[in-house]
């Protein structure tokens, strides 16, 4: 392997200008979703990145194609239409030159020299937006020329400045491990690199910062204008745009003056370690001797210091006042009760029900369909029980074995029973609840209320869980049967 | 040295920072410059207060190492001894203090790495006979989270003085006051000579002369009913009945149940509330015992 690279005399050879390039050309692509450049956009390219690395240089064509030829000589440029002399070709970046701004992009620390080049970037970039922002008319020159450019190119470069400021983050962290390392491996040796090596980062830290203070008011100043303008002119996305920018420029400030802040704290901690640990113990016997005597050798000792207790306050003293005697009550503890005058339900029903019988029913269904047909559906349902222990009471029932399902209104079922006229058959001499006619008699416990008649012929209608109990009982218990749709069963017979 | 800005003691004690610095002072509390209002005051106004507190009987120190305290040499003003314990995590804390890797973390340390320092430096097997001194027998389970509760105690204690401060459950910031811990083996005297010179200052006192203080620390007291043999955390009313053999196990406070765990097996209840009233009793008997609950309530 080495001999071919030899054999080939394999060489890279790039200036800043170049590398400025490459990246420039990366941050193109990947904001304008590019795999490949035409001649045309690789000028452009090259006159941003030659306006940041060379500003006062001239002849910037003749620079550009040459700068393209030494990028395609060394293999970070490939031709990629396969047109050759047919027209002009489509270039795009190899994985050589994406190596290399990977490298630069993520990798890269923030010095002043990245941060005076990048700062310097977006200052070009945004005023040119704003000579365009000035010169747009067109809700189109707005979208084109202001808020396109403010959302991805000026953004890469704000986000460049701050993958940097992350790079420079992880320095110090490895910075704080070489100062321990420093220490450790030569204890009092060390004292003049770990200052060295504070006072350069130091100075690192306030030059950026001084950089940031000054570059980032002139960067607001140009975004506010843009910002201004976009209001006049009524555009909210280039308006939202510089707006997110300024925000974005506000972080990058703050980052410095908080970097600055924690460094200088930071700074006087490890100058006081040296001077007191370091420079007190040269040998480093301090420790050992303390290692020592923590490990059990000479007397044990306790330190002394000052414990007065807190000062007692006492609490404000206030009379209490007098118990009231204790006497007996002199009213009674519990109220007579009163007789309440409330309607009896039972007897409401009973009245609507004879009312139905007076009027011709001749049917359950065609009872149960007069009182309950005012209720709600609810309702409805566990009144039905009750209307068929109520007729079971106040008529003469009979009904066929096999009793038929007859709707009541459009979601009630319930086993019909056909209603003679005359008065109720008399209750049996041997079960004095028994009821009467009917099917077969019934029992019921209406609505798990009154009315209950068991034993043998029962109409339940409790409208629950109730189940007849009894040798044939006519129950209108209300269990709901799904009997397709929405309509109940109201069960009334349940012989049990 | 008095700069300007104090006349006279009149205008420190008018200083509005004033109550609350004496008041710290007074309960044992460390002023170094991270305490940055109260070390000016107390920097600027030296001279007229240690004039103000030796007619209290007392000495304000300032080492060198940047931190003032208050030192009772009268009986005018009450004085404290750190507990056993809190004297072994101090030191192990001023060891971690000097320690290279605290300068990477700009004085930042964990409890973890305390524990490890002490177990590193004592052995697993002498750190939990010097919190537990009167057990012959434990769960080393049990001792072992026991030795972790105490610790977090003591350094609780400490940072009540001022040689640490507690940045958050785990972290803490070891402060200049710890290098007290290595005041005996400082100097370039034996440690014995430095140590007896500490002794006469009364910025120290000999174990022998704490051990009647030391019984009532609140450490080692809370239900032993004379029954340093059996296992710890063997009794009923273990902690959280892990290793309790016996009912009336406690799962409220571990502290309490491991002390009181140590009664009788099968006394269990007994011995809980035994150890509860000792931890309750403790804080006001011992020396150390100078806990945080003093601040509370009575303050002006």
């Amino acid at each position: 392997m080495l001999a071919v690279i030899a054999e080939r005399k394999l060489a890279l050879e790039l200036s800043t200008l170049d590398i400025c390039f490459v990246v420039a050309l990366h941050v193109r692509g990947e904001a304008a979703g590019l795999t490949s450049f035409t001649e045309t956009q690789l000028e452009e390219v090259f006159a941003q990145a030659s306006a940041v690395a060379q500003p006062e240089a001239d002849q910037l064509r003749r620079r550009a194609t040459l700068a393209i030829q030494r990028l395609r000589d060394q293999r970070m440029l490939a031709r990629v239409d396969g047109q050759g002399v047919v027209r002009a070709g489509e270039l795009a970046l190899t994985r050589l030159a994406a190596g290399i701004v990977q490298f630069y992009l993520e990798e890269d620390v923030l010095t002043r020299e990245t941060l005076g080049l990048l700062t310097a970037s977006l200052r070009v970039a945004i005023t040119g937006v704003r000579e365009a922002a000035q010169r747009a008319v067109e809700p189109a020159a707005w979208q084109d020329g202001v808020a396109g450019p403010l959302r991805v190119t000026i953004t890469e470069l704000v986000a460049g400045i701050e993958r940097r400021q992350r790079g420079l983050d992880l320095q110090q962290e490895d910075f704080q491990a070489e100062i321990r390392r420093l220490l450790e491996a030569d204890w009092f040796g060390a004292i003049e690199r770990c200052q060295g090596l504070l006072e350069s980062t130091s100075a690192t830290l306030r030059e950026l910062n001084e950089v940031l203070l000054r570059d980032t008011a002139v960067l607001l100043g140009l975004l506010q204008d843009i910002e201004e303008l976009a209001i006049a002119a009524a555009e909210p996305d280039a308006e939202a745009a510089a707006h997110r920018l300024m925000d974005q420029v506000d972080r990058i400030a703050a980052w410095g003056s908080a970097r600055q802040r924690a460094w200088s704290e930071y700074f006087q901690y490890v100058h006081r370690y040296l001077r007191d640990v370091v420079r007190l113990d040269p040998t480093r016997a301090l420790m050992q001797r303390l290692r020592d005597q923590l490990a059990g050798a000479g007397r044990r000792f306790a330190l002394a210091y000052a414990g007065a207790p807190p000062i007692r306050i006492l609490r404000t003293v206030t009379a209490l006042p007098d118990r009231p005697p204790v006497v007996r009550p002199r009213a009674p503890r519990e109220n007579q009760p009163e007789p309440d005058a409330g309607e009896d339900p039972q007897v409401a029903l009973d009245g609507k029900v004879q009312r139905a019988l007076d009027g011709g029913a001749t049917a359950l269904s065609a009872v149960t369909g007069e009182v309950t047909t005012e209720l709600p559906a609810m309702e409805r349902f566990v009144e039905a029980g009750r209307v068929a222990q109520t007729v079971a009471r106040l008529a003469r029932a009979a009904s066929a074995i096999e009793r038929p399902w007859v709707p009541v209104g459009d979601d009630l079922l319930i086993e019909d029973w056909t209603l003679r006229p005359g008065p109720p058959r008399a209750p049996d001499a041997k079960n004095e609840n028994a009821e009467p006619p009917g099917p077969r008699g019934a029992s019921g416990d209406a609505g798990g209320g009154a009315g209950d008649a068991s034993g043998s012929g029962s109409a339940s209608g409790d409208g629950g869980a109730g189940d007849a109990s009894g040798s044939g009982s006519a129950s209108g218990d209300g269990r709901a049967n799904d009997a397709g749709g929405d309509r109940k069963h109201a069960s009334a017979g349940d012989v049990g | 040295m008095t700069r300007p800005g104090y006349a006279q003691l009149q205008d420190v004690i008018l200083d509005a920072e004033f109550p609350e610095l004496d008041l710290a002072l007074r309960r044992g509390r460390h002023i170094d410059r991270e305490d940055v209002a109260w070390y000016a005051l107390l920097g600027d106004a030296q001279d007229h207060l240690e004039a103000f507190y030796r007619r209290y009987g007392c000495e304000l120190i300032h080492k060198t190492d940047g931190y003032f305290y208050l030192l009772p040499t009268g009986d005018k003003l009450s004085r404290r001894q750190l507990a056993p314990g809190d004297m072994v995590v101090g030191q192990a804390l001023a060891l971690l203090y000097l320690h290279p890797s605290t300068v990477e973390r700009a004085g930042l340390h964990t409890h973890e790495e305390l524990i490890a320092q002490l177990a590193a430096v004592m052995g697993s097997d002498a750190l939990i006979r010097a919190f537990n001194p009167k057990r012959r027998r434990y769960d080393e389970r049990v001792a072992q989270k026991a030795v972790r509760s105490r610790v977090g105690e003591a350094v609780r204690r400490l940072a009540g003085l001022g040689f640490v401060e507690l940045v958050d459950d785990e972290q803490m910031r070891l402060r200049p006051a710890l290098m007290r811990f290595a005041e005996p083996v400082r100097g370039l005297s034996e440690p014995a000579e430095a140590l007896a010179q500490l002794v006469a200052r009364g910025e120290i006192a000999l174990e022998d002369d704490t051990v009647a203080h030391a019984d009532g620390d609140g450490e080692d007291d809370g239900g032993d009913g004379g029954a340093d043999d059996d296992e710890l955390g063997a009794g009923a009313g273990a902690d959280d009945g892990e290793s309790g053999a016996g009912a009336g196990a406690d799962d409220g406070e571990p502290e309490a149940a491991v002390e009181a765990g140590t009664g009788a097996g099968g006394a269990g209840a007994a011995g809980a509330e035994r150890g509860e009233r000792a931890a309750q009793v403790a804080p006001h008997r011992g020396a150390g015992a100078d806990d945080d609950d003093d601040d509370d309530g009575d303050d002006p």
